[in-house]
């Protein structure tokens, strides 16, 4: 593949199990064992029980635009040359955010409460980022 | 406890023109502002025993310095200066700044302080090293970075959802800038002086829908300074002093991704504190000073702290009700979208509009009589909710 050259994830001891997930085309999210709250961004602790009993739980990759923009100017350095693009914050049909990127979508018919879909776009050998399209099924 | 309405008040402001100055350095804002505000005050310097700068993040040497006392020895204070300390919350410094002031003052471990602010956003960091900057602060690197978000993604982001919530129109929130710029006609520290009309403001480019180039802040250098001191010492320096009457507060979140969920309604709790301490309500405010950076940011805060009903701002600003002369004028100094964005320095001039509005000396602007201001601040990108009440009497 061409070399790529936008912001690469930091990869950290905890966003290393996300990351390697996303390489096997698996969206991982973390969920409390003692209180059973769902977890994402990953943390190193519950943020409501403090507990460390987490567990890794794969999501079915179906969710909903809750907002979104279309940037085609003032994009951070590294993406002027890639505008215009779709930045967003979905929804997980398991009860969490994430933001992504929509793709493979004609940005006129974009609208908020969108049902969306992941679909994985490998970028390196190390990482694959979990893109979202419009839900097919 | 006791309650601490009334017990602490803004004697002095100072302020520069905010805009594009290459010739004024840091230091030279930092003084002047400092040097009106305890002109304005009337108090001797020797009173300031505590110095707090605001982050400043145009020129990181400039604001280590300000950690080491630079305003100490600027302005003369080492001789009765107990301490000095940078406070930074991002654009809810202001906030934090006066409420820090207050517990100095209320314990009796300070008698006036001087807050200051001075950042160059407009000239003292190139344009692309101010999209990158604001392209990697609060943000996930792990998890949000590598999508291309920025600041003004984020402002798309709350435009796209409220627009969606509320019905809200686009021509409304153009009418925002319509607005503020009327405001910023009558303040001559404003950078952005000549009127635009929504017409306009639709007019321009998309940049990150549905955000429009003539919807976005602009950048620019500026600084502020107000001095803090106990309501008995406020009655002998002044017949005016803007008492702090209510402050309440949230802080909630790091990520625009965390923060996209219900958050903002925090809003609501915030301004239901500083009510509560104040013993007013909604309908007792003056004018209200809200903290901007897009049109959107406004009308999310203007109906939350109950200045309006849910989805009706829009409505409000395109009626002209905010404008001058209006029911209820929103943020006279035309924000950080009329009066020019000087990073954390926006919050600080509607804290600083807000004690002017209080004290009278609005000139031009100066909203007939004002018993009552409200002011907001919110840092980084929507982590924090502040509401603050000032008033001319206890
Ligand atoms: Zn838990």
């Amino acid at each position: 593949m061409d070399e790529y050259t936008l912001p690469l994830p930091l990869i950290t001891t905890l966003s290393k199990v996300f990351w390697d997930g996303c390489r096997e085309n698996k969206l991982l999210y973390q969920h409390c064992k003692d209180c059973g709250r769902v977890i994402f961004f990953p943390k190193h602790l519950c943020p409501d029980c403090m507990g460390h009993n987490l567990e890794w739980l794969e999501s079915q990759g179906k969710g909903r635009i809750d907002t979104f923009t279309v940037t085609y100017e003032g994009a951070p350095p590294a993406f002027m040359g890639v505008t215009p693009y779709c930045v967003a914050i979905i929804r997980m049909d398991e009860g969490y955010r994430m933001m992504s990127n929509i793709v493979e979508c004609d940005f006129d018919e974009l609208e908020c409460e969108m049902p969306v879909e992941v679909a994985f776009v490998p970028v390196t050998e190390e990482i694959t980022l979990p893109k979202f399209r419009p839900a097919r099924g | 406890m006791e309650s601490i309405r009334g017990k602490t008040a803004i004697v002095g402001i100072g302020e520069v023109p905010t805009g594009i100055y290459p010739e004024r350095s840091f230091v030279e804002q930092a003084v002047a502002v400092s040097e009106a505000a305890i002109l304005d005050a009337g108090i001797g310097k020797d009173e300031i025993d505590t110095v707090i700068p605001i982050l400043a993040v145009a020129n990181p040497i400039d604001n280590a310095n300000m950690v080491c006392s630079w305003m100490v020895e600027e302005m003369g204070l080492g001789k009765t200066c107990k301490a000095n300390f940078v406070c930074g919350s991002g654009g809810s410094s202001s906030a934090n700044s006066l409420k820090t002031a207050m517990g100095l003052i209320l314990t009796g471990l300070s008698k006036a302080v001087l807050v200051v602010h001075s950042d160059r956003l407009g000239t003292g960091l190139d344009m692309g090293a101010a999209i990158a900057q604001f392209a990697v602060v609060s943000m996930s690197q792990e998890y949000e970075i590598p999508y291309g978000f920025s600041q003004l993604a984020l402002a798309g982001f709350l435009q796209q959802r409220y627009m969606y919530d509320t019905g809200t129109t686009e021509r409304q929130i153009a009418s925002v800038v319509e607005t503020l710029r009327k405001w910023a006609a009558l303040n001559p520290n404003a950078l952005l002086r000549e009127l635009r009309t929504a017409e306009e403001v639709l007019a321009s480019k998309m940049i990150s829908s549905p955000v429009r180039k003539r919807m976005m802040n602009k950048l620019a250098d500026g600084a502020s300074a107000f001095i803090v001191t106990s309501a008995e010492r406020a009655r002998e320096l002044t017949d005016r002093p803007a008492y702090v009457l209510g402050v309440g507060s949230r802080c909630t979140n790091f990520t625009a991704t965390e923060g996209q969920g219900d958050f903002y309604q925090n809003w609501t709790p915030a301004a239901d504190d500083a009510y509560a301490m104040a013993g007013i309500g909604p309908a007792d405010i003056d004018v209200a000073e809200l903290y901007d950076a897009f049109p959107t940011f406004i009308l999310i805060s203007m109906e939350l702290v109950g200045l309006c009903g849910k989805g009706e701002a829009g409505k409000f600003f395109e009626e002209g009700h905010a404008a001058p002369g209006g029911k209820l004028p929103v943020t006279t100094n035309g924000g950080m979208m009329a009066q020019g964005h000087t990073g954390a320095g926006g919050g600080v001039a509607v804290l600083v509009e807000a004690a002017r509005q209080v004290m009278g000396k609005a000139g031009e602007r100066q909203v007939p009589d004002v018993k009552y201001a409200l002011d907001t601040a919110s840092g980084g990108i929507g982590m924090d909710f502040h509401v603050g009440i000032l008033g001319n009497e206890v």
